[in-house]
């Protein structure tokens, strides 16, 4: 892990460099997971970051989740280890900017987010439904009962 | 010219699962491919938490149909870490033996669909057959060939006799020299390669753009399995290669997959040849404390990923779940882009879609 702690670093020093005002803080998850949270802000650039100076490539997908007080985005990349970054969204105003212009990749897993969670990903292409039907009226099924009204509502 | 829409799907002989395309064509030519995915949607995300996690062994090994077994080895990781067990070593040759042997079965199917959709129908033919060993071998381990039922949390729910190791390495001869055949042909057969190369040439650069994983990913030349990088279950204690190959084109990923099979039998024959002793599992408790974890592994069709988060209760508050074959699926929606026809069933099986595990 003694290698992992300074790749956790270097990355920290290059994300503070692009986004210089946000207190950048770096936590281990299991199994080999280094977790950064970043502001939606700055998500763009730390991609960057990540693509060229570190050579992270490959995103392995994004978590959407309800946590209550806020909608969590989870961007887990994966190179000789997980690195994932997490982004925070007030659940009345759940926007972060795409990734699709770097990372044509991301256009599923957005499209996927965004539609169990009612995340809008900015500047996304063609932010269709991915697997509910083209008539989902109801809520993102991934919110919490009590935000969302509840089925029984 | 005139454009022509034809849709693919979601019911048409070429896909064995619900997807559609839409092609548009200008004679021969496709010019433009969109897709549609959704058809097999049962949300398996929002299910889990309604169920314990024991309960959601159950449920996540019916997430796909051919690699059901690397969905509970991915789980079953993820809850063990968070539960901080250790895992018996015979527990874990078990698991990885079950994960080698659905490797063999998913390639040879794969295998099988190619050549019949290519119109090669012996290959499908020899393929499938030669696939029926490596479901005997796992029906005789845990009694189902498809859904096996192995894997629980801290350890597996099967143990083998000295009667039963003897007759799996039995038949991994017998499938050995029948793979040895298939590798032959493959590497011969004119009519094989005339069909698959230079078709869906994927190159590095796309496969990174599409995060494309798997024998897709290293018949393009990038070098990754976590079976290697980042080893699992018992993958630390065996020898293998992993196999890449240069030209993204089917033909490669062909290659790739007919030496993986060899690599899995090799893999096997080690684990059946010097089983440790001892336990198969541990006792894991019912609740499982907070925490979250992403847990990796190296399906037949590439990484799966599961985040588990767990609010220390009995049920999991999150479950996300991302297979191989949606990356796969953006890569293909953007290869059926400025190809000719007839080479659309080459292009959409050669890269070996299970629609039911992109949906959930």
């Amino acid at each position: 892990m003694g290698g992992r702690g300074m790749e956790a670093e270097a990355l920290l020093e290059a994300l503070r460099e692009v986004c210089p005002d946000y207190a950048f803080e770096a936590r281990t998850m299991p199994v080999n997971e280094i977790v950064i949270d970043v502001p939606a802000r700055c998500l763009e650039e730390a991609v960057a970051v990540l693509r060229e100076t570190f050579s992270v490539h490959h995103l392995s997908t994004i978590t959407a989740q309800d946590l209550g007080k806020e909608l969590e985005l989870l961007y887990h990349f994966w190179h000789e280890g997980g690195i994932t970054l997490r982004v925070g969204l007030p659940p009345n105003d759940a926007r972060v900017p795409t990734l699709t212009g770097a990372l044509p990749g991301a256009d599923f897993y957005e499209r996927e987010a965004g539609e169990m969670l009612g995340v809008t990903f900015e500047g996304h292409p063609g932010p269709e439904h991915l697997l509910l039907p083209e008539d989902w009226e109801s809520e993102p099924p991934l919110l919490d009962g009590d935000r969302a009204g509840g089925d029984e509502a | 010219m005139t454009r022509v829409t034809i849709p693919v799907g979601p019911q048409h002989p070429l896909l064995k699962e619900p997807l559609s395309f839409r092609l548009t064509a200008e004679g021969e030519r496709v010019v433009d491919a969109a897709m549609r995915l959704g058809y097999v949607h049962r949300g398996v995300e929002r299910l889990v938490q309604d169920r314990s996690y024991i309960q959601n062994l159950y449920l996540l090994e019916r997430v796909c149909g051919i690699c059901s077994h690397v969905h509970t080895t991915t789980y079953c990781q993820g809850v063990e870490a968070l539960l901080e067990l250790e895992v018996p070593a015979r527990g874990l040759a078990l698991r990885t033996l079950t994960c080698e042997l659905e490797r063999i079965h998913s390639h040879l199917l794969w295998l099988g669909v190619l050549a019949e959709n290519i119109g090669f129908s012996t290959i499908f033919m020899y393929a499938w057959r030669d696939r029926e060993i490596a479901l005997d071998i796992m029906e005789d381990i845990s009694g189902g060939r498809i859904a096996h039922a192995v894997n629980t949390i801290g350890g597996v729910r099967v143990d083998v006799e000295p009667e039963q190791i003897r007759l799996a390495q039995h038949r991994l001869d017998e499938l050995q020299s029948q793979v040895d055949e298939l590798v032959n042909v493959v590497k011969h057969e004119g009519t094989l390669r005339v069909r698959t190369e230079g078709v869906a040439r994927a190159s590095l650069e796309q496969i990174r753009g599409h995060c494309a994983v798997g024998p897709i990913a290293r018949a393009a030349g990038l070098d990754r399995d976590l079976r290697r990088d980042a080893p699992y279950a018992y993958y630390d204690r065996l020898f293998f290669n992993v196999i890449t190959a240069q030209d993204g084109d089917v033909w490669a990923a062909t290659w790739v997959r007919v030496l993986e099979i060899l690599e899995s039998l090799s893999m096997c024959r080690q684990i059946l040849d010097d089983l440790p002793s001892g336990e198969v599992a541990t006792r894991a408790p019912r609740r499982v404390p907070e925490g979250e974890v992403v847990s990796r592994a190296e399906a037949p069709r590439g990484e799966v990923v599961y985040y588990i988060r767990s609010d220390g209760s009995d049920k999991p508050a999150r479950i996300k779940i991302r297979t191989p074959t949606l990356p796969a699926l953006s890569l293909v929606q953007h290869q059926l882009k400025d190809i000719n026809m007839a080479d659309v069933p080459a292009v959409i099986s050669g890269v070996d879609l299970c629609i039911a595990c992109a949906d959930r």
